[in-house]
């Protein structure tokens, strides 16, 4: 099972980089740091908050759950617990696709039984971001995303991961 | 199912802190339940229990430990001001007549309605007001008691003497002087090496014969090797004959006053001796000597406090070790069966089969662990009733039996309310009022009977009224006025009676305080079957009605029947399976438009499991299988393309952000790593009965 260290190496002690920033010397103004996960959706980037994240696993054997919306894909089992799998495709109105030897399932932190697993095509990394480089998003799909940042040329979305997750009423 | 259970947003800390507290909080209000019932005259002689007290008090100080130990201010100082009035109430400053002492079962109320919300957020601004408001009250109620006059001046006791005294004795002595009992002090002396027996000796004797109030080391002159005690003593007993008790060597009583005729005529011969009690719920409370400093805060116990859920996660590991052991099962079965392998698979499988006992054993162990005894709700339900007495009063006792029984602790937890509200709704609406049960021939007071049995993995809890029964041409007026049935329903009497399980029912028009609002027996049905139990009604017009409960004895392992549609499997509590049939596809008939059975004569409505969870059932067969459920006494058959055997299942609530899934009572996750939904049958069970109501 991959953990978050496999490719979190490169981080360090992030939290302790972004304190001494967010305290940094008076005579500099505070850089606040946002520590994002990147990944891939259909042909685009996308990233979501480092902390929300408790585990990446690999694509395994899911049990579809009837009386649920599609986005649903199923449930996987985690060391004894039973966790729903969102296809983020789907749910941020992208073509579906067949799974690759690259898809992941990312796995969320959840209070009161919501731990969930998002469903992704690949895992890419962990990047910094100062908050100043963040700029609201343009609208669209479905207002999931709230930020993007410029990685290099290419814009990543940032993934309202609250939005992704609400679902009206349990149909 | 119940597998799924609503966890508060609370830190590890606190939940310890929450589950100590009202294990003390119960203890502190079956003590002011007792004190009320002393209080009404209903129990004792209408004078405080000083130990009774000192047991509250030792719950209230525990609670404002615990509450300072978490940070909790508000719920500390509100401890701190209990802690005010009973002291107060202890000292004799406080009378139990006193508007403070209703506001200590007002203040335990708020402390437990408190504690369900420490771990929100906004928790200390939310309690800090109605403390604050509570506290205001207990301090006004407090310093409204007049100061009592000091009768202890008039004594013919070195006023040395009196100062040495703690300010708990000297309310003892007052109280005794009130009470008229002589006050004598007793002058002896023991060898310094032996002092201990003889004063535990001389104590004793005192104590048959009245109280001890205060054992002090005198300052008199002693021989050699000699020590001096003065004991002050309270009795009923005139001078001459206490000296003759205390027939002890260089032994002197002396009368320093009291024994007045202010007293009560009826005073009772030792304060000590409790009158017998009659409630059998508060036999615990044991006759404890008076007088004695307030017992160590610390209990000595060989009991380990653990949190539920380290339970569960064992539970867990032994469910997955008990897939595994199938897996290990399959593969010697495999072995076994080529001839070349035959000896490894022998072995392999001999060696299975011990270990499939251990595991046994050890699944048995952890869910014996689990289990608690059905006491500390029938002690609920009996404070609760004495209560109700108090405040209607209205004669009926509360008699229980098998509170030894053991269940799962999450079952009993969610067992309190369904029994509660069975409880209630006798005393408040099954039970009549003392003149028609005179009338009726019947003793003015009524009787409750509680009984718990337990019957192989099942208990049932059997509540038994003598009340008034319930008629059951009543209740099928009432079910044709509220359009449950129609007038031409051709019911049976137990059909009919069941009709008091349906939502919208209700045998009184006048909704009662006691009984809640708008409550009926449908949510006790809805609670029983949500732990996979069910409720059952029968009743003797005149003579009583019984209410049967019965519950499965744990949710953490149960058998399931596996089934298969399609290529989907699902699982299927056995508790709720009664047979499961093989059918021809052409014996299923349809009546308008829905599919039934002929079973035996009775129609069986049917369901296929394909069509409500919208899966491909791709089965060519002539046959299917037709799993009956049960629950309660409705019956049901659901179509499933094939059965596929029994498995111990260790339900797991599917987490994820869509929370519950109707007919989907949880999964439970297999030895290949996949997971299987168990079918919620509770749901898919009213599912077809609501269908069938709507056709």
């Amino acid at each position: 099972m991959s953990g978050l260290e496999s490719f979190g190496t490169a981080g360090g002690d992030w939290r302790s980089i972004a304190r001494d920033a967010a305290t940094g010397r008076e005579d500099e103004a505070p850089v606040v740091l946002r520590e994002l996960l990147v990944f891939r959706l259909s042909d685009s980037s996308y990233a979501m908050p480092v902390d929300r994240v408790r585990e990446i696993v690999r694509l395994r054997a899911m049990t579809p759950v009837p009386r649920v919306p599609d986005e649903v894909r199923g449930v996987i089992t985690l060391r004894g617990e039973v966790v729903q799998v969102i296809d983020l495709r789907m749910r941020l109105a992208l073509a579906t696709a067949e799974p690759s030897r690259h898809t992941r399932i990312i796995v969320l932190h959840g209070e009161d039984d919501r731990v969930t697993g998002v469903l992704v095509d690949a895992v890419r990394e962990v990047v910094r971001v100062p908050e100043e480089e963040l700029r609201p998003a343009t609208g669209g799909e479905g207002d999931a995303v709230a930020e993007l940042f410029l990685s290099g040329e290419e814009f990543v979305s940032i993934v309202d991961l609250d939005r992704v997750l609400e679902f009206r009423g349990d149909e | 199912m119940a597998a799924r259970r609503k966890k508060a947003r609370k830190s590890k800390a606190q939940r310890e802190f929450v589950s100590e507290a009202e294990e003390t909080l119960e203890g502190m209000r079956e003590g002011l339940a007792d004190l009320m019932d002393q209080r009404a005259g209903l129990q004792g002689d209408g004078e405080v229990d000083p130990e009774l007290v000192n047991r509250i008090f030792r719950a209230a100080h525990s609670l404002k430990g615990l509450a300072g130990m978490f940070g909790l201010e508000g719920l500390s100082n509100l401890a701190h001001h209990l802690e005010d009035v009973l002291d107060g109430l202890r000292l004799g400053r406080v009378a139990l007549d006193s508007p403070a002492v209703d506001l200590l079962d007002e203040a335990a109320q708020l402390f437990a309605s408190l504690l369900e919300r420490v771990g929100e957020a906004d928790f200390d601004e939310a309690s800090v007001a109605p403390i604050d408001e509570l506290i205001g009250r207990i301090d006004a109620a407090v310093s409204a008691q007049p100061e009592t006059a000091d009768e202890l001046s008039g004594l013919d006791l070195d006023p040395a003497l009196l100062r040495a005294l703690t300010e708990y004795e000297e309310h003892r002595l007052r109280e005794n002087l009130r009470r008229g009992r002589h006050l004598y002090l007793v002058d002896t002396s023991f060898e310094i090496l032996a002092f201990e027996e003889g004063l535990a000796e001389i104590s004793e004797v005192i104590r048959g014969s009245g109280e001890l109030v205060s054992t002090l080391p005198s300052p008199g002159e002693a021989p050699e090797s000699q020590i001096r005690f003065s004991l002050l003593v309270a009795s009923e007993l005139p001078e001459a004959e206490l000296s003759t008790q205390l027939d002890f060597p260089d032994t002197r009583v002396r009368s320093v006053g009291g024994g007045s005729d202010a007293g009560e005529s009826d005073a009772k011969a030792s304060a000590s001796v409790p009158v017998p009690d009659p409630d059998p719920a508060d036999q615990a409370t044991t006759p404890v000597e008076l007088g004695g400093e307030l017992d160590s805060l610390r209990s000595i116990s060989d009991t380990v406090r653990v949190d539920i859920r380290k339970l569960d996660e064992l539970m867990n590991l032994v469910g997955e070790l008990s897939m595994q052991r199938t897996q290990v099962e399959q593969i010697a079965n495999r072995l076994a069966e080529d001839f070349a392998t035959a000896r490894v698979g022998d072995e392999l499988g001999r060696i299975h089969k011990l270990f499939d006992r251990k595991l046994k054993e050890l699944q048995s162990g952890v869910l014996d662990v689990r289990m608690v005894p059905l006491r500390q709700v029938f002690e609920k339900l009996s404070r609760v009733v004495r209560r109700l007495r108090r405040e209607l009063s209205k004669e009926v006792a509360l008699e229980f039996s098998g509170a030894d029984t053991e269940l799962d602790k999450l079952i009993v937890e969610q067992l309190v309310d369904p029994l509660m509200h069975v409880v209630r709704n006798a005393f408040d609406h099954a039970i009549e009022a003392p003149e028609e049960r005179r009338e009726a021939g019947k003793a003015a007071e009524g009787t409750i009977f509680i009984r718990a049995i337990q019957r192989g993995n099942h208990v049932l809890i059997e509540v038994q009224d003598d009340g008034r029964g319930i008629a059951v041409e009543r209740v099928r007026e009432l079910a044709e006025a509220r359009d449950l049935i129609d007038p031409e329903d051709v019911l049976s009497d137990k059909e009919i009676l069941d009709l008091v399980f349906e939502p919208g029912f209700s045998t009184r028009e006048s909704v009662t305080e006691t009984s809640g609002r708008g409550v009926g027996m449908d949510v006790v049905r809805t609670n029983l079957a949500a732990l996979g139990g069910m409720v059952e009604l029968s009743t003797e017009p005149g003579r009583g009605t019984t209410v049967s409960l019965t519950l499965p004895i744990t949710l953490a392992i149960i058998q399931a029947l596996i089934v298969g549609v399609g290529d989907q499997r699902y699982a299927i509590p056995l508790n709720s399976v009664l047979e499961t049939l093989s059918v021809d596809v052409e014996a299923i008939q349809r009546s308008e438009g829905r599919e039934l059975l002929n079973l035996r004569g009775d129609a069986l409505p049917l369901r296929r499991l394909a069509d409500e969870f919208e899966l491909d059932s791709s089965c060519e067969d002539a046959k299917r299988f037709v799993v009956v459920l049960g629950l309660g006494d409705r019956r049901m058959g659901l179509v499933v393309d094939t059965l596929e055997g029994q498995q111990d299942t260790v339900i797991k609530p599917i987490q994820g952000p869509i929370q519950q899934v109707r007919g989907i009572a949880g999964a439970t996750e297999q030895g290949d790593g996949g997971a299987i939904l168990v079918i919620d049958v509770a749901s898919i069970v009213d599912e077809t009965v609501r269908r069938r109501d709507a056709a």
